[in-house]
Formats: C-alpha cells, sequence, structure tokens
C-alpha cells in the first residue's frame, strides 16, 4: 500500500527532517518527494511505501505529534500502487505576458481544460504586484495526442487577446534543443 | 523542468527577434530521369519529384506549426540540369526550364534551384547549352534559380566562362527589362560552389550527394542583433571578445532550432538530412537585417571604416556558434550582404557610405559575394565580366566560396530605385568604377589554379 503524505505551513529549517524522521520511526520507505516554497509557504508531497499491516491513522498520528508544534499541517490520502501509463501527447510551453489582473490563470487554465490539456508545471515569473504591471506565466503542458493542435493554437490566442495577453506557444523541444547540450 | 532564465531567454528570441527557418530545400537527384527526350525527361523528373515531395510543403507547414517556428520557404534543388540533360539543345533546355517550373509551381514551393553548370575548368555541350538558354529560360519562369561555377581553388579561374557570363547577365536582364532586369536577381555566378547550399540563387544537389536530401536554411540577424544590444544595454562594458562570444552563443541557438525543424521535415519525408547551412540571412523586413549589426558594434553603418573587421568577427563566431551546435553543417555558413534584401545595406548603398569597392573587400571575409547588387543598365558586359573575375579570385585564392549576382538594371543610372518585390526586396543602383577591362577580359583561357591549392 503506497500512502501520499501532504505537508503545508510556514516554511523553515527543520521540516523535511521532521517529516522524514517520523516516517523512518513508522517503517516507512520514501519513494518520491517534492517541495515547493512560495511566499514563505512550504508545500511538500511525500509518496511512501507503508509497511503491510501498518495502520494509517498509526503514521497520521505520528506525523502530527511531530509537526503541530511546528505549525504545519498534515494530510493523507492513500494511492494506487501503480501511475497510470502516460498517453501519448504534444508537451508545448505557453507563456502569457501581459498587465496583471484578476482572473488571468484562469481564463487560461479554462481553455486547457477544454482542450483536455494537463498542465504538468505551472508557475509565475515575473508577478506584478500592482494592477496594470507585467505579469508573466508559464504553463507546461501535455497536449492529448488526438487534439487538433492548430485550432489549439488559434483558440488560446483568442483567449489571450480577450484577456488583454500576449501568447507564446512553443514545443518543448525547442527550449530543450537551445538550453541543453 | 525548465528554469525561468531558459524561459525568459527563449521566449525573447521567438517573440521579437525574428527567428525562422529561412527555408527548407528538398535535393532531389535527376541522373535516373535521364532521357534523349526532353518531353520524357520532363515527365520522369515531374514523377519522381512528386513521389519524393508530393506533400513536401503540407510537411512544412505542418512541422513548423506544431514548433511554433514559421518556415518561411520552401524549396527545391536539383542536379545540375547541364549535366542531368547534358544532351539537349539551348531550346529544348528553356522547355525543361519551364517544366522545372511548373513542378515547382505545382508543388507550392517557392523556388526551385539547380538550372546550373560546373564549367570552373571548361565546357561540356550541355554546359553552353545551358548558358546560352539562361536568358529565356529566367524569363519564362518565376520560381526558377540559376547558377554557374566558373571557377575553383583546385582549378582556377575560367577567363572564357567569366566572359560569357558577363554576356548572359546582360542578356538575362534584357530579356526582364520590363520588370527591371528580375531576372538576374535568379541568377548567381560561383567559385567554389558548396554541392548543398539551400539558398538560394545557388540551390543545386551535387553530385555526391544522396539520391534526395533535407537541406535546412537557418536565419536570424534580428536575434543577433538584440543579444547584442541587451548584452550592452546590461553591460555598456563589454569589449569585442566578450561580444564576439554573444554573437557565437546566439548562432549556437539559432542553428540548434534550425537543425531540429530540418530533421523533423527530413524523418516525414523519409529522406535523410544532410547540412543545417548556419547563415544569417536577411530580409527586406525591420529588424531582420545583418547591416544593423554593424549599427549595434559601434559603426555608423556598413561601409564605414571598420566594416570589414566586424564582418570578419561575425562571420568567425556564427561559424563557430554553428559548428557546435550541429555536426552536420554546410552550405555557406557565414554573414550574408545581399544589397536589396537588407534594409539597412540597401541604406548604406543609397546614402553612399557603401561603394563597391569596400562590398567587394567585405566579400573576402563572409561567406557570399557582390550579392543583389543593381548596377547600371549600361554597363558593358566586360566590366561585368571583370567584377565577377576580381570576385571569383577572391573566393579562389582563400580557398572559400563566392559569388557575384549583378543586376545591370536596364535604362537606370546609379542612384536610380529599383524594386524587386519579396524577398529581393528595393535597391539603390550603385555606381561602378570607370575605366575599362574589355582588354584583359577578352583574353580569355584558364588564370591558373593558385600555389596553394596542391595540398596533396
Amino acid at each position: 500500500m503506497k500512502t501520499a503524505v501532504f505537508v503545508v505551513g510556514p516554511d523553515r529549517p527543520g521540516i523535511i527532517a521532521a517529516v522524514t524522521r517520523s516516517l523512518f520511526e513508522q517503517g516507512c520507505n520514501l519513494e518520491d518527494v517534492s517541495q515547493t516554497v512560495l511566499q514563505g509557504q512550504f508545500v511538500g508531497i511525500f509518496v511512501v511505501a507503508v509497511p503491510a499491516g501498518a495502520a494509517g491513522e498509526a503514521l497520521g498520528r505520528a506525523l502530527r505529534e511531530r509537526l503541530d508544534p511546528l505549525g504545519l499541517s498534515v494530510h493523507l490520502r492513500e494511492v494506487a500502487a501503480g501511475a497510470p501509463p502516460p498517453a501519448a501527447a504534444e508537451r508545448y510551453v505557453i507563456t502569457t505576458v501581459g498587465p496583471d489582473r484578476p482572473g488571468l490563470v484562469a481564463g487560461i487554465s479554462g481553455l486547457l481544460a477544454e482542450f483536455g490539456a494537463n498542465i504538468t508545471n505551472l508557475k509565475a515569473i515575473a508577478r506584478g504586484r500592482r494592477e496594470g504591471t507585467e505579469y508573466v506565466t508559464y504553463y507546461e503542458v501535455d497536449l492529448p495526442g488526438a487534439a487538433d493542435g492548430s485550432a489549439f493554437r488559434s483558440a488560446l490566442r483568442a483567449r489571450a487577446a480577450e484577456l488583454g495577453l500576449d501568447v507564446n506557444i512553443q514545443h518543448r523541444e525547442i527550449f530543450e534543443q537551445v538550453h541543453r547540450v | 523542468m525548465l528554469t525561468e532564465r531558459e524561459i525568459l531567454s527563449t521566449l525573447e528570441m521567438l517573440r521579437s527577434e525574428n527567428l525562422d527557418v529561412r527555408t527548407v530545400t528538398l535535393g532531389v537527384s535527376l541522373f535516373d530521369c535521364v532521357s534523349d527526350d526532353p518531353g520524357r525527361f520532363i515527365e520522369r523528373v515531374r514523377a519522381k519529384i512528386g513521389r519524393l515531395a508530393g506533400d513536401f510543403v503540407d510537411v512544412c507547414e505542418e512541422v513548423g506549426q506544431r514548433y511554433g517556428i514559421p518556415i518561411v520557404n520552401k524549396r527545391l534543388s536539383v542536379s545540375p540540369v547541364a549535366a542531368a540533360a547534358g544532351g539537349f539543345s539551348a531550346e529544348q533546355m528553356v522547355a525543361i526550364a519551364e517544366g522545372l517550373d511548373e513542378i515547382a509551381g505545382r508543388l507550392r514551393c517557392d523556388f526551385l534551384g539547380g538550372f546550373s553548370a560546373l564549367v570552373e575548368k571548361g565546357f561540356a555541350r550541355g554546359d553552353r547549352a545551358l548558358i546560352e538558354a539562361i536568358p529565356e529560360a529566367l524569363a519564362r519562369t518565376s520560381r526558377l534559380c540559376s547558377s554557374v561555377n566558373v571557377a575553383s581553388t583546385a582549378a582556377g579561374i575560367n577567363m572564357d566562362a567569366v566572359a560569357l557570363m558577363g554576356r548572359t547577365v546582360r542578356a538575362a536582364a534584357g530579356r526582364t527589362a520590363d520588370r527591371d532586369g528580375i531576372g538576374c536577381a535568379k541568377l548567381v555566378v560561383f567559385a567554389n560552389i558548396p554541392q548543398d547550399v539551400p539558398f538560394m540563387a545557388g540551390a543545386y544537389l551535387g553530385v555526391g550527394e544522396p539520391d534526395a536530401v533535407v537541406n535546412v536554411g537557418v536565419s536570424g540577424p534580428g536575434v543577433v542583433r538584440k543579444a547584442i544590444d541587451r548584452a550592452r544595454a546590461a553591460d555598456p562594458g563589454l569589449d569585442l571578445g566578450a561580444l564576439s562570444e554573444i554573437i557565437k552563443r546566439t548562432a549556437f541557438k539559432v542553428t540548434r532550432v534550425g537543425e531540429l525543424i530540418g530533421r523533423r521535415v527530413a524523418a516525414r519525408l523519409d529522406v535523410p538530412f544532410g547540412v543545417a547551412d548556419l547563415s544569417l540571412a536577411p530580409t527586406p523586413n525591420p529588424g531582420d537585417s545583418v547591416g544593423e549589426i554593424f549599427r549595434s558594434l559601434g559603426l555608423e553603418s556598413i561601409g564605414a571604416p571598420g566594416s570589414t573587421a566586424v564582418l570578419a568577427m561575425l562571420n568567425d563566431a556564427v561559424k563557430k556558434g554553428g559548428i557546435f551546435a550541429s555536426s552536420h553543417v554546410g552550405g555557406l555558413s557565414g554573414a550574408f550582404i545581399p544589397v536589396s534584401e537588407d534594409l539597412s545595406i540597401a541604406e548604406a548603398a543609397r546614402t553612399g557610405r557603401l561603394s563597391l569597392e569596400k562590398l567587394e573587400a567585405l566579400t573576402s571575409v563572409c561567406s557570399v559575394g557582390l550579392d543583389m547588387v543593381a548596377i547600371p543598365g549600361d554597363t558593358s558586359a566586360e566590366t561585368i565580366g571583370a567584377i565577377i573575375a576580381d570576385e571569383m579570385a577572391i573566393g579562389v585564392v582563400n580557398s572559400k566560396s563566392t559569388a557575384a549576382r549583378l543586376i545591370p538594371v536596364p535604362g537606370k543610372k546609379a542612384g536610380d530605385r529599383v524594386s524587386f518585390g519579396g524577398l529581393l526586396g528595393d535597391a539603390t543602383i550603385m555606381p561602378v568604377p570607370g575605366g575599362g577591362s574589355g582588354g584583359f577580359v577578352a583574353l580569355g583561357g584558364r588564370i591558373p589554379a593558385p600555389v596553394h591549392s596542391f595540398k596533396n
């Protein structure tokens, strides 16, 4: 059985040490981990193999005992054993640039969802702190192989225009060719 | 995961700097189409090119769209027609030219190159017929391009061919006098012509090449210029060593993109990928100029003292970046300085900052020659031949490709404007320095190969 452990809260030194110590004490093997810090907030995902017969509640309890004092929330979720094989997809990098206003990411991601495109990475690079200043967002996207690439591009351009954004759609291979030897 | 720096720099390169693939050129050998009947020859060529390239333009557009990199031109190059159709007369050669033009048109290709002859050491029968046919062939076609190699480092300069090409250039201008001599814009005289150039008008498929091959020509003078401008804005103290490094890195990126596109098209057509030609090829569009790079490097204009040194550095940096980017570079691979096709160079010619003599000096350190140079319509065939001979000498002695694409514009004189349209652009006619050359050109024969050609 595998469990995904989600840890959220203000960033500080020692979070990973505390989480992994608890996992180790509970006999779990850490299979996969990723963490992000955004504006001082820590989010970590830990996928662990739980030993046969171990109770999920015990793991949750052990983690909370250690992490509550640090101001961190913990959430556990069982996950299926094997990740589904990736479907055939074209990988794109989409960058939008324009004045900041509410609803930009909602507008673009809504369109991506309509086309069945999966966002595999999303980041705001330049963050327009004030209304009207430049806001640059980039999305890494898997577009299903069956989707109509040309309709996707034109719909995305139209949506970006509605939102007052410049949009650039690039195949990921172009980035890799240019930047990686 | 991509880094922010990677994303922003690539975004800039594609968003505002005119990075495109200038041309994907499909080379097709015609040697298995040989026939004793011109009609049958063209029929076989049509069948072969149709089989190999029926969906060539669609594939290019699809690949360009998939990667978001426009492929500006889709072109065909064929075996030198003078060799593949060597048994025909000049009239039959014209018919073949029309047939090739029609094939290119039907496939929606922008140009077809290879109406060509290689005569650096002498003429075969087909060579003479083809050269005789050039003026008429160029007048009756719109997509066909012609090239004649009259010199090489190993053979020297065939001065009989040089003199003949002087007359042919004038005749080609005369046959298209109603269109400012545009026939000459599709005719180039070469020394050391490479066998795999994807650019026009010199593209043809060499004898040592595969049956079919995709060669790609990248572009990107705007990308180079912006990279220099950005670097200098960020650090005004950068010297020429640092700036050449920036040009080199930029050329690397541009070449990587071009090769990726070329390889994808080749794979889709199931033909081998040949070379990336990493030339800086300008267009008459603002921001897509080689001449502007000179200004970014501190010169008031191309043609000012210092221009030859700047071009030498630029050409070398482009080659170094490109060679690291791709194992298979070829063609001309350097900076182009076509006068009418580059806004900034055309402007320098108009104001007199750039003279024909300075242009000739520039050609000794870049990858092309006197390219798209409009000259007075009354320039004699002997003078044109002599200008060609000077240009050929630069290529032969320096073991490099060089070329002359001169347009003596009928009925116009130095200072007059001329417009060819599209990628060929507009230009002001440049004065040709005085002094007769007729006696020299009339001597004929062959200028021997230079001493340093004997490397065996």
